[in-house]
């Protein structure tokens, strides 16, 4: 695939990139650099990209990938399960501290409880059913099995519903 | 999704999630900043390689450089020098302080070298002796003898036997007193080269600057005229 090309097709996924990396930074000054940081690798390791495959997928991949490389290493160790995915309600990233700046606030419960979820569950629900990415996909962007992937997706949902029903007690 | 772990209320929450959670668009100035960065020109992709190739034969080059054979001169008389400052080099760094024979010991020299001394400079008041050892230089037996002057600059006299091939080149002959010896420069120290009979002879220093060299004739003089050196056998 010719460079120009390349770049045109990869920026047509910017917008769905830039909104699953506010998700996952909760920070929109932090996910401007995480987009760009994603762009830049792509088009360094271009000749790396196999024409034919997902680009789609492979630009998430980039951008999961730099997140958990820059963005994990600031966050608290966690113990990981079996899965990889941690056994608890903590989450994962940035807690539910609001005070840093740029930080994005929730305005709904749906929201409030997808920050509450970890990261493995958010990225998953972000992927299969906010960007409607086939499982193959998102198995491919989370580089895991498609079982996986279905098995995440059910416990994310279980635990998002768990604190939907928590914050309507409330 | 469509699979067992599938539920009416799994359909339920995906559709919220696709509905209700907002869509953030990327910015305005994000968007321009790739299409920017996108049409700067690129480093060519064969640059990379190309440069560290490059580093890596320098780094080679650079390692085997002490083992690489070395330019030697076509002129024999220059290939002596060279050889005659190496070992005033050799001597200036570590030779000197370690004398292995002492004005004493000089018929031993003899006996190891193959050249007699029938008369040697012992020094005076500007120079004096600090070693006299054998050499072995170009292919041949030959003696050395280190003086110090008393500005600190190391001296150095050495005779080897002359062959046949060694003439010494009239154009860089300067006349000093009675004398014509050829003055030679080479790795930042100087030479004066003549023929004594059967043997040539090399006094080597740094003494490179103007006023040094006229000083290193005066050194020439003091060593040319008290030294007579022979081949003994």
């Amino acid at each position: 695939m010719a460079d120009a090309d390349f770049q045109r097709q990869a920026l047509q996924h910017l917008d769905a990139l830039y909104n699953f990396a506010v998700y996952l930074t909760r920070n929109p000054p932090e996910a401007d650099d995480l987009v760009q940081e994603t762009y830049l690798r792509a088009f360094r390791f271009s000749h790396r990209f196999q024409p034919g495959t997902h680009l789609r997928a492979w630009m998430f991949q980039i951008l999961r990938n730099t997140f958990l490389t820059f963005y994990r290493l600031r966050e608290r160790e966690t113990a990981i399960a079996e899965d990889g995915v941690p056994d608890w309600d903590v989450p994962m990233f940035h807690d539910t501290s609001t005070d840093e700046g740029g930080a994005l606030e929730a305005h709904t419960d749906l929201e409030r409880a997808m920050r509450h979820l970890p990261e493995e569950f958010r990225t998953v629900l972000l992927l299969a059913e906010v960007q409607g990415m086939p499982l193959e996909e998102v198995a491919r962007v989370m580089a895991c099995p498609v079982g996986t992937v279905k098995s995440r997706i059910f416990r994310a949902k279980e635990r998002l519903r768990g604190l939907l029903k928590d914050y309507e007690k409330k | 999704m469509s699979d067992e772990l599938r539920g009416p209320d799994d359909d339920a929450l995906g559709r919220r999630l696709a509905s209700e959670l907002p869509r953030y668009t990327a910015p305005a100035r994000l968007r321009v900043s790739l299409v920017e960065a996108t049409d700067r020109p690129r480093r060519p992709m064969w640059l990379g390689p190309l440069v560290a190739a490059a580093a890596t034969a320098l780094a080679l080059v650079l390692f085997m450089l002490p083992v690489l054979p070395r330019i030697v001169p076509a002129d024999p008389v220059q290939q002596v020098v060279r050889a005659v400052v190496n070992e005033h080099s050799r001597a200036l760094m570590w030779g000197a302080r370690q004398p292995q024979i002492l004005p004493a010991g000089l018929p031993w020299l003899t006996q190891e070298t193959g050249i007699d001394l029938r008369r040697a400079f012992a020094g005076d008041d500007r120079l004096s002796l600090v070693s006299a050892e054998p050499v072995y230089l170009t292919r041949q037996r030959g003696l050395a003898v280190h003086y110090r002057d008393v500005d600190g600059h190391l001296v150095s006299y050495i005779v080897l036997p002359a062959e046949r091939s060694f003439t010494v080149v009239e154009r860089d002959r300067v006349a000093i007193d009675r004398f014509r010896p050829m003055l030679a420069r080479d790795s930042g120290f100087v030479t004066w080269i003549w023929k004594q009979g059967d043997v040539a002879c090399f006094l080597v220093s740094d003494m490179v600057s103007q006023d040094d060299l006229e000083r290193f004739k005066d050194y020439f003089v003091r060593v040319r005229v008290a030294t007579e050196p022979t081949i003994a056998y």
